[in-house]
């Protein structure tokens, strides 16, 4: 019989959980609560006696200063009450500590099949609080059906003594584990298997996968293991690694581009070939820095001679889009897997965010699955418990706003490491199975989590039925498998690692035994969540928290005493062998038995048209306006616009600082509160070295051409880098592309072809503009369907596609930490510089967005003039002669410098007649053009001469003075006073959109 | 050959933790000799705490800081290991609990230790009135007329705080006690070194009292939400760059030397030197 344990803060005490539900329903919705309080349930569906409830009760859940508890409903007032708990097989985190904690101090072990869960119940009271308003906050504000049910009770509809009930969200499958056999007697046949059971397979597959299985010699193999057809299980394993996700046929495609305008056409094959691993292969051989590229899970370079450091960069969009703390919290903790499966096994020493989302405050006629701020909430919560429970410093990180992301959210998570450049003598960077090495599955248990992504979303939920596609994240559980993987590759127990991410066992088994030539897998010995799972889905399951890892025979002892003492869950579920087949068994029956090479040869390009039409041909022009006259209030409006102002609430709630290794923090300033260029962290303790890392996200330019978007992005990120004091001749790189698809359609995708051309001409932008900077791609990730179809006003759809985006990270290794720089100004009256040439390019701008104009003249960067001026720059800061350097990036000079003067408090006197210019006669355009290529930076006057003297030859100019009176002054061409602010009200403006958050 | 003077220290890991490295890098730096011990390694016996002087309960997310931060840690330890902590203590050595470990100790009842009682809970470390995780540089003011070991000598401090769960809180009575008894050893305050008063975000978490840190009557238990550790560098603290400047215009040497963040350690490695 279960208990019910009913726990809440006394009523003495503030509710902060409910005060922030009241809060959120009036910002939400504008319905006004009187007061929310919270009652937290734990579900006890075990078999315990009074005495040992009264322990748990009083030892565990109750804090005696703090809250009452009872396991009869607790007596809070209302006017609603609505309870909401998750459905069964969503990861109930507090639940599973909750079993921990209480078989612990019991000393006893749940019988299988019990079980706690926690929910909660929310004491609602508000007199005009209706019973719509009461649907509405339950549904759009405390849950989310996907994962969650809900109960809500009226004050007549509430039985005191019974209170919800006991609601037990228990997984029952009752279903026996079944092989099934597909038959492939023809393509059509194989395509239908394919749709029915979502396999997605390529129809230009199909045949390559027939005819593997119908080949004569694969047969007479088959039969001696007693199979014939392939299995279910077989298919899956094929179609995973098939997958665009796994396989990345897009980038390796063929495209037939045509420019519509001049006629001339092109074949651009295999862009990831062309445009990303050549070029960094190449500079590989020019640069000794590089230690890992292009094969692991995530690339390496050298930060000493001791240590490398790993980089990568993923995104988990579609799943946040459905559930956005559940998805956020699952791609910051899958992400931080990568770097631990790196070589050996790496340290994760830091982690940012990028989110694109819908406007926070949209109310138009279009209804996204979540409303964008409600998305964005999530996704803000999701990173912060998973980075900040992971002990893993957020120290940098990006919102970008447009409605183009209404149809789809984009939430990048990137993930920094550090190992040993050697362990026993062996290069840490390197790793590989062997025939007789165990196969080791770590850390959690298999359940039917993300079994076929989200394509499982549009089934319907039964009560008991697991909602495997979208998770929730564990870092508590990771964080302890981080922990124990180290210790074990410290004393050389790891001889292969890699995490199960995308595909699960299929994907990281499937990859490492390809470096032995073969493995065979025992099933059942695979730990379960749940019981009644099919051996597929044992098989592609992607439930998290798992690495695969090779283990000697010999090792095996010593690697499970350290699993235990780390209360860590480690299987031995098979061997690598060099049998060149892939054999997995179920309780000794073969269901699966393909060859390892199989996925290597043999299956055919994907290909696709790009036709590329100029932006003049596409009618984009540049807007007739005639010059502002108050730019004050111009000012103020860009510095409250949602894409530069201030966002400090999300960077507080990220801690930053753990591991000890803060250098430059992401607020910086007088005031810690102007964000930095870039994040600078000192990963080894004891050492004068650091990490520079930084990002950059551009999508709107990709509205004019997005060979710009992405030349313009590493631009932008390059400069983020130098401005803190990077090495511009050791920076890494890392891709990530969020594209709408580019398979053209003519109904259901009309405009793939453009989208296509834009993705072609986006990896020349990469190749020519990497080449020129001379940064490798560390690592990179691509994200293709960034498509929504949301529904409107009457109900009908609209296909919604984001921008082009393309997040460019950098990484950089700084020799001396000492001599790194913020962006905000030191001193009154250092002068004030602009480096770099600013151009008539405010197509794609922040200052046109906000008059609502595209433009044309987007951004270019001369990426070799550029790198010099950076050289020049860092050697400048290398001399110790600048105070501060901060780029300019959107919003253009004005913003920027509003941005140097508002992290230093102090005032600043502008010439804008000094700016150096091209082209340029106008006083807006200098202020709001973006130009790259360009920074601010103010040195003391005594510096002035060697400043210069270092500069000299490059685009260079004393623009001004920052002054000690607070006042924010620029002249303009015409020597007339453009603006003259106190310094606070630009900041006040910069801060009020979110400054309530 | 072992010196007279090592100061043996045990930095608890495991089950969530995540300030271990840098909690032992911080003692060490301040002469201390620091073994990482995991929670279970103390638990199975292969750890002894007699072999140490010093014992510290760091920051993370025990148990993901489920049902409580501290809470289940608290358990665990006053299930599985028995008397020891307390004859750690009877014996004259120090504890110290940051953030995470401060919210254990106070469950484990070693804090505030009222009347030698080192078992009763009586008071609480809850949610943030603000109502989420926050890291943000505070001001601290240390009470000159503590007893307390790791803050002697110290008067103004500046540290970040890291925590969803802060707010220090107890009945009236307690308070009070814990103020007369010069208990309450840090507290949150304005730059000036005055008292914040609860005002956000001086005192971040809405704290009774500004109380930031409390120790037991005998100075040797000491926790603090704050973290030292986080300042083991100079390049760690938020103004480094404007600090260094203006040192430079002044042509003042830049003391890049051990950090405020240190002297704390330091104080509780020359503590036990000095017994």
């Amino acid at each position: 019989m279960p208990h019910r344990l009913e726990i809440a803060l006394k009523p003495e005490l503030f509710d902060a959980v409910g005060e922030g539900v009241r809060q959120k329903a009036k910002h939400y919705f504008g319905v006004e609560l009187d007061e929310v309080r919270t009652v937290n349930v734990v579900t006890i569906d075990a078999d315990l006696s009074d005495d040992q409830l009264k322990t748990i009760q009083d030892e565990i859940f109750t804090n005696p200063v703090t809250e009452v508890s009872s396991f009869a409903p607790l007596d809070i007032d209302f006017d609603w009450i609505i309870w909401v708990g998750y459905r069964p097989g969503v990861r109930d985190n507090p639940g599973s500590t909750a079993i921990e904690a209480i078989e612990d101090i019991l000393g006893i072990k749940l019988a299988k099949g019990e079980a706690v869960y926690t929910s909660r119940r929310y004491c609602v009271k508000g007199s005009s609080l209706t019973a719509k308003d009461a649907d509405k906050i339950a549904g759009e504000l405390l849950a989310n059906d996907i994962i969650q049910q809900i109960k809500i009770f009226a004050k007549n509809g509430w039985d005191s003594k019974r209170g919800i009930g006991y609601i037990i969200p228990k997984v029952k499958l009752d279903h026996t584990p079944t092989v099934v056999s597909i038959p492939i007697d023809s393509d059509a046949s194989l395509q239908k298997v394919s749709d029915d059971r979502n396999l997605a397979l390529n129809p230009n597959d199909i045949p390559t996968i027939r005819a593997y299985f119908l080949d004569k010699d694969v047969r007479a193999a088959r039969k001696k293991v007693d199979l014939s057809d392939p299995t279910d299980i077989e298919l899956e394993y094929i179609s995973q690694a098939r997958s665009d996700h796994c396989n990345h046929n897009t980038f390796r495609g063929l495209f037939n581009y045509l420019d519509l305008e001049t006629g001339k056409k092109e074949v651009a094959d295999n862009l990831f070939k062309t445009c990303i691993e050549a070029p960094t292969l190449a500079l590989k051989e020019e640069k000794n820095w590089v230690v890992s590229v292009l094969w692991d899970n995530a690339g390496a370079g050298r930060f000493d001679n001791d240590h490398y450091y790993v980089i990568t960069g993923e995104t988990h969009n579609s799943p946040s889009n459905m559930e956005a703390y559940g998805g956020a919290i699952t791609g910051i903790v899958g992400v931080y897997r990568d770097p631990l499966g790196t070589g050996k096994g790496s340290k994760l020493v830091m982690g940012s965010f990028g989110y694109c989302v819908g406007p926070r405050d949209y109310n138009g006629d279009l209804k996204p699955h979540l409303h964008p701020r409600r998305l964005l909430d999530g996704v803000i919560e999701g990173v912060r418990d998973g980075g900040n429970k992971s002990g893993i410093p957020t120290t940098f990180g990006q919102v970008l706003f447009h409605p183009c992301y209404l149809g789809k959210c984009l939430v990048f998570v990137t993930a920094v490491g550090i190992m040993p450049a050697f362990i026993d003598r062996e290069p840490a960077e390197k790793k590989k199975t062997s025939p007789g090495d165990l196969v080791i599955m770590c850390g959690g248990r298999v359940g039917k989590d993300g079994i076929h992504g989200v394509t499982a979303s549009s089934e319907t939920f039964s009560e008991d039925t697991p909602a495997g596609h979208v998770q929730i994240g564990d870092p508590y559980t990771q964080k302890k498998m981080h922990d124990f993987l180290l210790e074990a590759r410290d004393e050389g127990l790891i001889r292969f690692i890699t995490d199960n991410g995308g595909g699960g066992l299929s994907s990281s088994v499937g990859e490492s035994a390809r470096f032995s030539g073969g493995c065979e897998i025992e099933l059942e010995k695979v730990p379960l969540k749940y019981e009644g799972l099919d051996q597929w889905e044992i098989w592609v399951s992607e439930s998290q928290e798992r690495m695969t890892v090779a283990v000697g025979q010999q090792d095996l002892d010593r690697f499970l005493e350290l699993s235990k003492k780390h209360a860590v869950e480690s299987t031995v579920i098979g061997k690598y062998t060099d049998s060149g087949k892939l054999h997995i068994k179920y309780s000794g029956k073969t269901c699966a038995y393909v060859d390892i090479d199989l996925l290597e040869s043999g299956f055919p390009q994907w290909e696709f048209d790009a036709q590329w039409l100029s932006p003049e041909t596409r009618g984009l022009f540049e807007p007739v306006l005639g010059a502002p006259v108050d730019y004050e209030s111009l000012l103020k409006s860009l510095l409250s616009r949602p894409n530069i102002c201030s966002k400090e609430w999300i960077y507080r709630q990220y801690d930053h600082e753990v591991q000890g290794s803060s250098v430059i923090k992401p607020l910086v300033g007088q005031d810690r509160d102007v964000n930095s260029d870039a994040a600078v962290i000192r990963p080894v303790l004891g050492s004068q070295k650091g990490l520079a890392f930084a990002q950059a996200l551009l999508p709107t330019y990709s509205a004019i051409d997005a060979f710009h978007m992405t030349s313009c992005s590493i631009d932008e990120a390059v400069r983020r880098i130098v401005a803190v004091g990077g090495n511009p001749d050791h920076i890494g790189g890392v891709d990530n592309f969020c594209w709408p698809n580019i398979g053209y359609h003519p109904e259901k995708n009309p405009d793939g072809r453009f989208k296509a051309a834009q993705l072609v001409r986006s990896c020349r932008a990469l190749r020519e503009t990497c080449i020129a900077y001379q940064i490798p791609l560390l690592s990179g990730k691509d994200s293709m369907y960034v498509d929504g179809h949301i529904p409107g006003r009457y109900g009908q759809t609209h296909k919604v596609s984001a921008l082009e985006t393309l997040q460019f990270s950098t990484i950089s290794v700084i020799d001396d930490i000492k001599k790194c720089i913020t962006m905000d100004s030191k001193m009154p009256g250092d002068l004030v510089y602009i480096l770099g040439v600013t151009h008539n390019e405010l197509g794609g701008s922040e200052y046109y967005e906000h008059l609502e104009y595209i433009g044309l003249n987007v951004p270019h960067v001369q990426a070799k003039t550029f790198k010099e001026l950076y050289r020049a720059l860092s050697h400048a800061m290398d001399k110790e002669l600048v105070a501060s350097a901060h780029g300019i990036y959107s919003g253009g000079l004005g913003v920027h410098l509003a941005m140097v003067a508002m992290g230093g408090n102090l005032g600043m006197q502008i010439d804008l007649g000094q700016v150096p210019v091209v082209n340029v006669d106008r006083n807006d355009t200098i202020l709001f053009s973006e130009s790259a290529g360009r920074f601010i930076v103010t040195i003391a006057p005594e510096n002035r001469e060697p400043f210069e003297k270092i500069l000299s030859g490059h685009a260079c100019s004393c623009i001004g003075t920052v002054t000690d009176k607070a006042d924010f002054i620029i002249d303009g061409f015409d020597d007339k006073v453009l603006i003259n602010i106190p310094v606070k009200e630009l900041k006040d403006a910069w801060k009020k959109p979110f400054g309530g958050l | 050959m072992e010196h007279y003077n090592i100061v043996k220290t045990l930095v608890l890991t495991g089950y969530g933790l995540n300030c271990d490295n840098e909690t032992a890098y911080a003692f060490e730096l301040a002469g201390a000799k620091v073994t990482r011990v995991h929670i279970n390694s103390l638990i199975d016996g292969s750890a002894s705490l007699d072999d140490f002087k010093i014992m510290v309960f760091g920051g993370g997310f025990s148990w993901g800081d489920d049902h409580g931060a501290g809470v289940i840690q608290a358990v665990r330890m006053k299930t599985n290991t028995g008397e020891s902590i307390l004859e750690f203590i009877e014996k004259g050595n120090l504890v110290l609990g940051i953030c995470n470990g401060f919210q254990t100790l106070v469950n484990l009842g070693l804090l505030p230790g009222f009347d030698n009682d080192y078992k009763k809970r009586s008071v609480a470390i809850t949610f943030n009135d603000c109502g989420r995780f926050r890291n943000d540089w505070v001001h601290l003011k240390v009470n000159q007329k503590s007893n307390c070991i790791f803050t002697k000598g110290l008067d103004k401090l500046q540290f970040p705080v890291r925590h969803g769960e802060g707010k220090f809180y107890s009945d009236s009575q307690t308070i009070e006690r814990l103020i007369k008894n010069n208990q309450v050893a840090v507290r949150y305050a304005m730059d000036d070194g005055n008292p914040a008063e609860g005002r956000f975000p001086f005192n971040p978490n809405g704290s009774l009292y500004d109380i930031a840190g409390i120790c037991d009557p005998t100075g040797r238990i000491f926790g603090m939400m704050p973290h030292p550790e986080a300042l083991n560098h100079f390049t760690n603290h938020p103004h480094w760059t404007r600090i260094k400047e203006k040192a430079k215009r002044e042509k003042d040497d830049f003391d890049s030397g051990p950090t405020i963040g240190i002297s704390i350690f330091k104080n509780a490695v020359d503590f036990i030197r000095s017994t």
